[in-house]
């Protein structure tokens, strides 16, 4: 996820609005400008949002909510913490957060890569809908929500109601898991698993072999609503 | 003995209703589900009457004077409000819960009318988006379908907080419903008993809405609006809450708006009736000084040019309609009995949208049944019927002294009952009564 920015356009947030650093933003990627280089962003919300075009963004400081959301083929990376759904709605491309992630870290993230270089706060992978979500320290409560499909990697520990109401998808937890939600069921890790982990944690200079990983997957024992299963919920 | 035979006697509480839905749930074990809206009898637009002019006020001639109707929404920060032709539209309802026949169709026939039809839950069908020429594409908390390709196509865009037949509830689609295509386009297991979520995955509550809408508008540049659709419950409270937040327009759905799948027991039992949540709404924005700047568009129940014609001089700017659009290419109408029979139900009375086996081919996506719903045929009854609207509603307009369906206003009207003065609190009809005050 580290990546070598060759030549940096620098945007000062400090005497900007949000719409003026979004439209530049929008601007430079439409101009195929490589990489731009956000100072000063000082926890604003709503930095970077609906870039549609490739553009590698470094942003020097916190985010507020919904870094990156909405957007496609962008490359993001956050040195500082960041607020509520970074990565919301991604459709391609990768995010990485040098900090700590608040709550809903990529909600409903369609497609590309989230990573996050420490914990992440309730329901990280709300909805997700086919993205993969790396997480390098502990997830809060409710993570993976009704998720549909993707990948989610916990190396740390997760919290209360794990993968609660999922459809689909996968979700390998490194630490211990809290408890989980209604038709989540644990899942015995193959080779195809480990493969997985190794390439995508290696990429992070991480040794998947470290943790032990557990995989959890759907139950699907309520995807039609049968009367008798109210107990479960 | 024979006096007790002969008058039978019927129990207000155990009704032949209820006792059927006691056994039905006894057999069930569960909620009973079902499509439509609201059963129930409660205050609605007809329970008004119009004050038409006399030597008081002068009328227009009710054939071709000129009564315009055009109608802007989202005029508040939007770079480009919708501009309509007339102040009705047609309400989100998915591709999914409807055919493909049915929302194609929808499409045209607000085209034809110069109108705007909306989305639902499940994304933007292609043929839909090229059918609209203004398509307000519906933000929901399931975000199914939803990414920002589509999001820049849209004309305009709907947060759904919550519908009129089941506020707080969330919503269904059974699997039934849930073939290889609906499936694909919401990225869900195909056949699978599809839940959409009560709560957006993203935010929660009015402040973190305020950084929403402002992620959707940095997302399409602030050039559409953002309407906040929202089922009617605590209705003063709510929209002052999404006006801070920032919404362009207010939808809002009273508990007659229907749906394709949901709890009876929301249905009947939650919101409350489109009347008075159309002037609580409207005192809401006047409270906070926003009435005129942010619009408000009415649903819920609304079938006739009346109905339309009282919203609006009650203060809405628009009206919006779902199940009134499916009556009209048919839902309900006296065709294929036998289909309607083996779900158990008869001609005007089905609320069978749920089983996917709808008679008419609208709220189905077996390919057999949609065949049933030709989509010319379909878009020519739709806009037949919106034209009708309009007519009726410009003739009200003009017998009230109108050049303007806009300029309806609330000393036009009369109440009827003394619930319909209460909740409208307008005059009862003949008096200066008005229940409350």
């Amino acid at each position: 996820m580290h990546q070598t920015i060759p030549q940096q356009t620098l945007i000062d947030c400090a005497n900007l609005t949000t719409r003026e650093i979004n439209q530049k933003l929008k601007a430079l990627a439409s101009e195929n400008i490589p990489a731009v280089k956000l100072l000063n962003p000082a926890g604003r919300h709503n930095l970077a949002v609906g870039i549609t075009q490739q553009i590698a963004i470094a942003i020097a400081g916190p985010v507020g909510y919904y870094c990156g959301g909405l957007s496609e083929n962008i490359n993001i990376e956050i040195f500082g913490d960041c607020g509520w759904s970074v990565g919301e709605n991604l459709m391609s491309g990768t995010i990485a957060i040098y900090g700590n992630a608040s709550a809903n870290a990529a909600a409903s993230a369609h497609g590309g890569k989230i990573c996050i270089f420490g914990n992440a706060g309730p329901r990280a992978g709300i909805s997700l809908k086919g993205a993969t979500l790396i997480v390098t320290g502990n997830v809060g409560y409710g993570a993976a929500f009704m998720m549909q499909q993707g990948c989610i990697i916990v190396c740390g520990n997760a919290g209360a109601n794990l993968a609660d109401s999922i459809y689909d998808g996968t979700i390998f937890v490194g630490g211990d898991i809290n408890s989980l939600g209604a038709d989540a069921k644990l899942e015995p890790m193959n080779d195809t698993d480990w493969q997985l982990l190794e390439q995508e944690l290696a990429a992070l200079n991480i040794s998947a072999r470290d943790y032990n990983f557990k995989k959890v997957i759907c139950a699907k024992q309520l995807y039609h609503f049968k009367a008798k299963d109210w107990a479960n919920y | 003995m024979d006096s007790e035979k002969q008058v039978l006697k019927t129990s207000s509480t155990y009704t032949p209703e209820a006792i059927a839905a006691i056994q039905e749930r006894a057999e069930l074990g569960r909620y009973i589900i079902r499509g439509y809206g609201a059963l129930r009898n409660v205050p609605r637009f007809d329970d008004l009457v119009f004050l038409t002019t006399s030597l008081t006020r002068l009328p227009l001639e009710g054939y071709r004077e000129k009564c315009t109707t055009k109608t802007f929404i989202g005029t508040r920060y939007a770079k480009r409000p919708m501009e309509l032709e007339i102040p009705i539209t047609i309400a989100g309802m998915s591709f999914g819960a409807l055919s493909y026949n049915a929302k194609v169709a929808l499409g045209r026939a607000a085209t034809l009318l110069g109108t705007s039809t909306t989305t639902g839950d499940g994304g933007m069908l292609p043929a839909e988006r090229e059918a609209s020429s203004k398509l307000v594409y519906q933000c929901l908390p399931s975000r199914y379908g939803f990414n920002p390709t589509d999001l820049k196509k849209a004309d305009a865009i709907e947060i759904v907080v919550g519908q009129g037949a089941k506020p707080g509830g969330g919503g269904l689609l059974l699997g039934q419903k849930v073939n290889k295509v609906v499936a694909g386009m919401r990225t869900l297991p195909e056949g699978v008993d599809q839940r959409s979520p009560c709560r957006h995955p993203d935010w929660i509550g009015p402040d973190d809405l305020r950084i929403k809408i402002e992620e959707l508008r940095e997302a399409t540049d602030w050039e559409i609006p953002i309407y906040v659709k929202m089922g009617a419950t605590r209705v003063k409270d709510d929209v002052k809450l999404a006006v801070k937040a920032g919404a362009d327009a207010i939808v809002l759905d009273g508990m007659e708006g229907g749906t394709a799948a949901t709890q009876s027991i929301f249905q009947e039992h939650t919101g409350i009736p489109t009347l008075p949540a159309l002037v609580q709404a409207v005192e809401a924005l006047q409270e906070i000084g926003v009435y005129g700047e942010v619009q408000l568009v009415i649903s819920g129940g609304i079938r006739s040019g009346p109905d339309v014609a009282k919203a609006l001089a009650l203060g809405a700017d628009a009206v919006s309609l779902g199940t009134a659009t499916l009556i009209a290419m048919g839902c309900n109408k006296p065709v294929y009995i036998e289909d309607y029979h083996k779900l158990g139900t008869e001609p005007y009375h089905c609320h069978h949208c749920h089983t996917g086996m709808c008679p008419v081919g609208i709220t189905t996506q077996d390919a057999e049944l949609m065949q049933r719903l030709p989509i010319d045929e379909a878009t020519t009854y739709v806009a037949n019927y919106l034209q009708s609207l309009v007519m009726e509603v410009q003739s009200l307009a003009r017998a009230c002294g109108k050049s303007d369906v806009h300029n309806l206003e609330r000393e036009d009207l009369v109440a009827l009952t003394l619930e319909a003065s209460a909740m409208a609190k307008l005059p009862l009809a003949g008096t200066d009564f008005i229940m409350g005050q």
